[in-house]
């Protein structure tokens, strides 16, 4: 068995505000994330997803705990000033605001800042850069002005800035929460292929259900614990525990979960099965309750 | 019930220079009065640079922006007056917040208005309740709250002046789901309510089935799309075109209804496919 890409082990942080009250954001958490998968985190506003993201490359020390991410111990006291550059460097970000994060004025040489920070030779940086540019399909943008371009191209070259310095794994904080849908499919579209053909470890912060439902796993955390976790089917089976803690499931989970609570089972008499997440899943599903009775109709 | 009316509009940034950028190309569309209008449309579409001309922040390059039937620039002096009647909430609003407390902040702006004491407590408490913010919350000071509560107390302040005219953009970006419900399901009632005239812009097409009346398209700096949430949702093929798409809910009823289902159109909601679909059922073998 492969050990897990990271390892977090009964980790608590909290912070102490101006009147000196200590809030707890993340409570004696464990979680262990396997190499090469993907992984959407979710949580209401507030409940500790973002924290968790930045204990990864210790943008945030835990109170107590330990964290192992691809095998270095960023918890142990004796961690180098190299070893934390090196996980800063295999770990990267991308956040929410695209026009936060690009920091040059032609796309090319925002892409080769990090890869440049790193003391990287200028052939190599100029392969980096071309090879990030046509895994983000901005090859054509490549000597356009950052803000000439729409939100979702702005973060497909945050994300080529950071695959030009050769993540293993990359976190997306609700990087797609200020695009427009056509923003959000190509940063998905993008976010799904460094996965499946770069095999990058990827841990995906969201608030869109439907995006959550096209990754391997789903994480739910609630008040600073892990309150669910398993495959998006799974998870999304949780309707009413979901909204409970402010959260809620793809209308196709919602529909079938709403269908049931009226009534309605499979021809079979069996209870309707709520994991049929994407729409033609859930089509094929409410076909079958109509048999043959409106075929071709 | 104010009615709003763009005139052959047409916007231009730095004209005669060579960033010059039309962000508005000859728009005219009514906003209908006392219902929830949603402005969608892709990145760079035109909608926050319409939205600025409402009150007379932005002066159009061409034409003409009526609000109640009354040409906004006919006479610029008067433009203030403007201001007082369309109501603006910027993007992040939260980021505005300044003033001691949460109540001083609502406060502010009817207390610019002239408004008397007891009209400006009158007006707070009220708007407070619309954002569902508890009197306990109004002693506090606003750096304190969350950030979903913060922006409710921005939006609360816009609502405390009582514009005809409530203007919101993107109010729901980057909150959870009951975040968005809160602010959303609070901006309805206060429409319902007060029969005020409100236009929301928003990115999310299940925020705008949910709660608009009334929706405008706009792409590459164009009205693309007028209508009623219903007929501009039964387009799916036009808004993914431009870069939009429909909630996830009418694409299954689309499939549903390829495949021989059916299902009349016109369905946005969770709520209205599970009506139709067991009234089908009843009808069908399986009831």
């Amino acid at each position: 068995m492969d050990t897990p890409f990271i390892k977090i082990e009964h980790c608590t942080f909290a912070y102490t505000d101006d009147e000196g009250v200590e809030n707890v954001v993340l409570r004696d958490l464990n979680l262990e994330i396997e190499r090469g998968s993907l992984v959407a985190i979710l949580g209401h506003n507030g409940s500790g997803k973002s924290t968790l993201a930045k204990l990864l490359n210790l943008i945030l020390t835990p109170q107590s705990g330990r964290i192992v991410v691809d095998g270095l111990e960023l918890t142990d006291p004796d961690l180098t000033e190299d070893q934390l550059f090196e996980n800063r460097r295999s770990v990267g970000m991308v956040f929410q605001n695209p026009d936060n994060q690009l920091v040059a004025t032609i796309v090319e040489e925002d892409i080769a800042f990090g890869p440049e920070n790193l003391g990287i030779e200028p052939a190599e940086i100029r392969r980096r850069v071309d090879e990030a540019l046509a895994t983000v399909g901005m090859t054509e943008f490549r000597r356009h002005s950052p803000h000439q371009l729409s939100g979702g191209q702005k973060q497909r070259v945050a994300i080529a800035g950071i695959i030009a310095m050769m993540p293993k794994c990359i976190i997306f904080d609700e990087s797609t929460a200020m695009l427009d849908p056509a923003g959000r499919r190509e940063v998905m579209d993008t976010i799904l292929r460094l996965n499946r053909e770069l095999g990058i470890t990827i841990l995906h912060i969201t608030h869109y259900m439907n995006e959550a439902a096209l990754c391997d796993r789903v994480v739910v955390i609630n008040e600073g614990e892990i309150e669910l976790d398993g495959k998006p089917g799974e998870v999304f089976t949780h309707v009413a525990q979901l909204e409970r803690i402010g959260l809620d499931v793809p209308q196709t989970a919602e529909l079938l979960h709403e269908l049931s609570l009226s009534g309605v089972k499979t021809r079979e008499g069996k209870p309707l099965p709520l994991d049929r997440l994407s729409v033609d899943e859930c089509a094929d599903e409410i076909m079958k309750l109509f048999g043959e009775n409106h075929d071709g109709d | 019930m104010t009615e709003i009316e763009l005139k052959n509009v047409s916007y231009v940034y730095s004209p005669d220079t060579p960033f010059c950028k039309t962000a508005l190309d000859d728009v005219s569309l009514t906003i209908h009065g006392g219902v929830i209008t949603g402005l969608m449309g892709h990145t760079g579409s035109g909608k926050s640079t319409l939205v600025q001309l409402l009150n007379g922040l932005n002066k159009p390059t061409s034409g003409q922006v009526l609000v109640g039937g009354e040409d906004i620039w006919a006479d610029p002096k008067e433009i203030r007056k403007f201001r007082f009647k369309v109501g603006l909430v910027f993007q992040y609003p939260e980021y505005q917040l300044f003033e001691e407390t949460v109540r001083r902040d609502i406060a502010y702006g009817p207390t610019n208005m002239g408004l008397d004491e007891a009209e400006i407590d009158r007006r707070v408490s009220e708007s407070a309740k619309f954002c569902g913010l508890s009197p306990a919350l109004l002693e506090k000071s606003p750096f304190d709250l969350s950030g979903g509560q913060k922006r409710r107390v921005a939006i609360a302040g816009i609502m405390a002046m009582e514009p005809e005219v409530l203007v919101l953009d993107e109010p729901a970006a980057g909150l959870d789901p009951q975040g968005r419900e809160e602010i959303l399901g609070g901006i309805r009632s206060y429409q319902r309510q007060r029969g005020t005239t409100v236009i929301i812009v928003s990115h999310s097409m299940e925020d705008m089935a949910r709660y608009s009346d009334e929706i405008i398209v706009m792409s590459h700096a164009k009205l693309y799309m007028q209508g009623t949430t219903a007929e501009v949702f039964d387009r799916a093929e036009e808004l993914t075109n431009v870069g939009l798409s429909v909630p996830q809910i009418t694409e299954l009823m689309n499939t549903l209804r390829e495949r021989g289902l059916p299902v009349p159109h016109g369905i946005y909601t969770v709520e209205d496919a599970r009506r139709e679909l067991l009234r089908l059922l009843k009808g069908g073998k399986n009831a």
